[in-house]
């Protein structure tokens, strides 16, 4: 039974279906090959790479190369350093060459200090790029209607904050991220703010198809092995939630609320 | 970008700023404070592992390296304690084009992505149009172009924007006016206030990130940091678009010609650093080639985030035959870029030479 539910449980995101609902972020490690061994031990197939952090100017990239020679492994490049649509939209089409991958995480955060997404601006790059063919990915405030909102133009997924980048502050936005779940027909991958690897069980156990994770691993005394707890736990959330969490409520009541009621028999 | 200009007080922002850092208390003003108060020798580690822990947290395991280029060494400045000022007797002169396109040549095959290019105050060899035509040439070249340099109008950081300078530098060298008015001894320089606006006039002109920093030996070194500090915060407040970097240049004792009035020790150098750290937890801190490099390594990752390497502070000096000609500063830190990565990959950081893309360079640039 429960290998039936692992059977038929792919995430499906702009026509490709992926077994791992880990997503990784590459920023913030001590070098590639560390970045690498974290990658291998995540079973991550779909990685985050940072466009502003790419050498396109010299041949052998240290953060691209080792990404592109591993052929099962999709790349999204992300836009951050955007403060506006229009440099986002610029910067995913470059980004789309380097990387040969039609995956854009839409990345708008005008303010380098926090980094909070600008909602207005992340809607109208999404909208352009769906609209040109990319599957897009935009990172955006744990917002129900924004979410909606970049449904209709074409997101492949929404990814909402959990908490701010780098705060490890876990699923702070988790009642606006249940609505968001509710009201979804694509995937929700909540991205950043995950410290630990029960926060992200618990966010695939609230319905969450899949969750992006970098500092916390990146940081990590021994990132490959926190990589791997992070695998493990997104597979015990996932499970959970399908395999159907048990509901809490009151206790009963010693004798009927509608006793009052029965007269009517 | 939506224009900003619709705010009704826009006009009086680059003075409201200079205006907030003398007179209001900024968020957190009172621990910050506390924190350059205590007795190093009970709290300095308890806050070096604080500020650690939140370097990671928000900056990761990156050093982000950048290179200075000096363009010229004309001044016409009176700074009492600089190297270039005016009344200096040494040589001067100035980088041209093809100077220039060689400099940043050698700068691009050592490996950098980040320059920030260097004048003196405003003369008639380095003006405003030397500088824009070599912001224009560096930024053909490279991604990511900061300046240094004199204080100007908005119009003229517009410009400057436009060509493709994404960060200006530029410190007040001292927040006390007193101390302003004595090391300051002619020239534009002199004027405090219109130092302290310019910050404010490069945000408002669209230039994305600014460098503060002041020029530590000059007057006390905490009245010194909270000016720095409430300068940081009112900054982020009335532009929230844009990034505020801080930079912590000191005086050496040891460096001739000028004896710094108020010297700041190793220890509180870093005690200022750290208290930066923890009450600013996403700004990143900047540490020259000025410092030694025991310091340097014991801080990076401790608090500073950004740092320059290999650097030259005399004019021509990557790509031309090395000549004994006189810096602005004396290089503590002389180590060549290899055996700087070797030194931050051995502490577990990563040497970062690219951290922007010119697909981000405002649209329509020159």
């Amino acid at each position: 039974m429960l290998n039936d539910i692992d059977n038929h449980d792919a995430l499906v995101l702009g026509g490709q279906a992926f077994a791992s609902r880990l997503l990784l972020g590459t920023g913030k490690f001590a070098d590639a090959s560390v970045m690498m061994r974290a990658v291998q031990a995540a079973g991550t197939q779909l990685v985050t790479v940072a466009l502003r952090r790419c050498d396109r100017d010299r041949p052998h990239d240290a953060l691209l190369e080792p990404l592109l020679s591993r052929k099962d492994l999709v790349l999204m490049p992300n836009t951050s350093g955007a403060r506006t649509a229009a440099e986002a939209v610029r910067a995913a089409y470059i980004a789309r060459d380097l990387c040969g991958s039609r995956f854009v995480k839409v990345e708008i955060h005008p303010n380098p200090h926090h980094l909070m997404p600008d909602a207005i601006e992340t809607y109208e790059a999404a909208r352009q790029l769906a609209r040109d063919g990319f599957v897009v990915m935009p990172y955006m405030p744990a917002d129900p209607v924004l979410a909606k909102r970049l449904e209709e133009v074409g997101c492949a997924s929404v990814m909402p904050l959990g908490s701010a980048i780098g705060s490890g502050q876990g699923l702070a936005t988790a009642e606006l991220l249940r609505l968001i779940i509710r009201d979804a027909r694509i995937p929700v991958i909540v991205d950043a703010g995950l410290r630990s690897p029960a926060q992200a069980a618990a966010a695939l156990e609230l319905g969450c198809a899949a969750v992006l994770v970098n500092t916390a691993i990146a940081v990590a005394g021994d990132p490959p092995a926190m990589a791997e707890a992070f695998a493990q736990a997104v597979q015990a959330g996932r499970k959970a939630f399908r395999a159907g969490i048990m509901t809490t409520g009151e206790a009963s009541a010693t004798s009927p609320l509608t006793a009052f009621l029965r007269h009517e028999g | 970008m939506p224009d900003h200009q619709d705010i009704a007080d826009r006009p009086t922002a680059t003075a409201a700023v200079a205006t907030e850092t003398w007179t209001r208390p900024a968020p957190g003003e009172a621990q910050f404070l506390a924190l350059l108060r205590a007795d190093p020798a009970r709290e300095l580690e308890n806050m070096a592992r604080r500020a650690q822990q939140l370097t990671r947290q928000h900056f990761g395991r990156a050093i982000t390296l950048y290179a200075p280029l000096y363009l010229a060494n004309f001044c016409s400045g009176g700074c009492a304690y600089c190297g270039f000022a005016a009344d200096r007797p040494h040589p001067r002169r100035r980088l041209e084009p093809a100077e220039v396109t060689a400099e940043l040549a050698a700068m691009k095959a050592m490996g950098f992505e980040q320059v920030l290019l260097l004048t003196g105050e405003r003369t008639p060899q380095a003006d405003f149009d030397y500088l824009l035509a070599n912001v224009r040439a560096a930024a053909r070249v490279m991604h990511e172009v900061t300046v240094e340099a004199f204080p100007m109008t908005v119009a003229e950081y517009r410009q400057l924007a436009a060509a493709g300078c994404t960060g200006v530098t530029l410190y007040q060298e001292t927040y006390d006016p007193v101390s302003y008015a004595q090391w300051h001894r002619w020239g534009p320089k002199r004027d405090y206030a219109a130092r302290l606006e310019a910050p404010a006039r490069a945000l408002e002109a669209g230039i994305r990130t600014i460098g503060l920093g002041a020029l530590l030996g000059l007057a006390d070194p905490i009245s010194e940091a909270v000016a720095l500090y409430r300068h940081v915060c009112a900054l982020q407040k009335h532009y929230w678009r844009s990034g505020v970097s801080v930079s912590f240049p000191r005086l050496r004792p040891e460096a001739g010609g000028f004896t710094p009035p108020a010297p700041v020790s190793d220890t509180q150098l870093a005690q200022i650093i750290l208290a930066f750290r923890i009450c600013l937890p996403d700004t990143p801190l900047v540490l020259s080639t000025r410092e030694s490099p025991a310091l340097r390594d014991g801080l990076a990752g401790l608090g500073i985030t950004r740092m320059s390497v290999a650097s030259r502070t005399t004019v021509g000096g990557y790509s031309q035959a090395a000549v004994h000609a006189t810096g602005q500063f004396a290089v503590s830190d002389e180590r060549d870029i290899a055996t700087f990565c070797a030194m931050l990959r051995q502490q577990g950081l990563d040497p970062v030479f690219k951290n922007w893309d010119a697909a981000y360079r405002v649209a329509g640039e020159a």
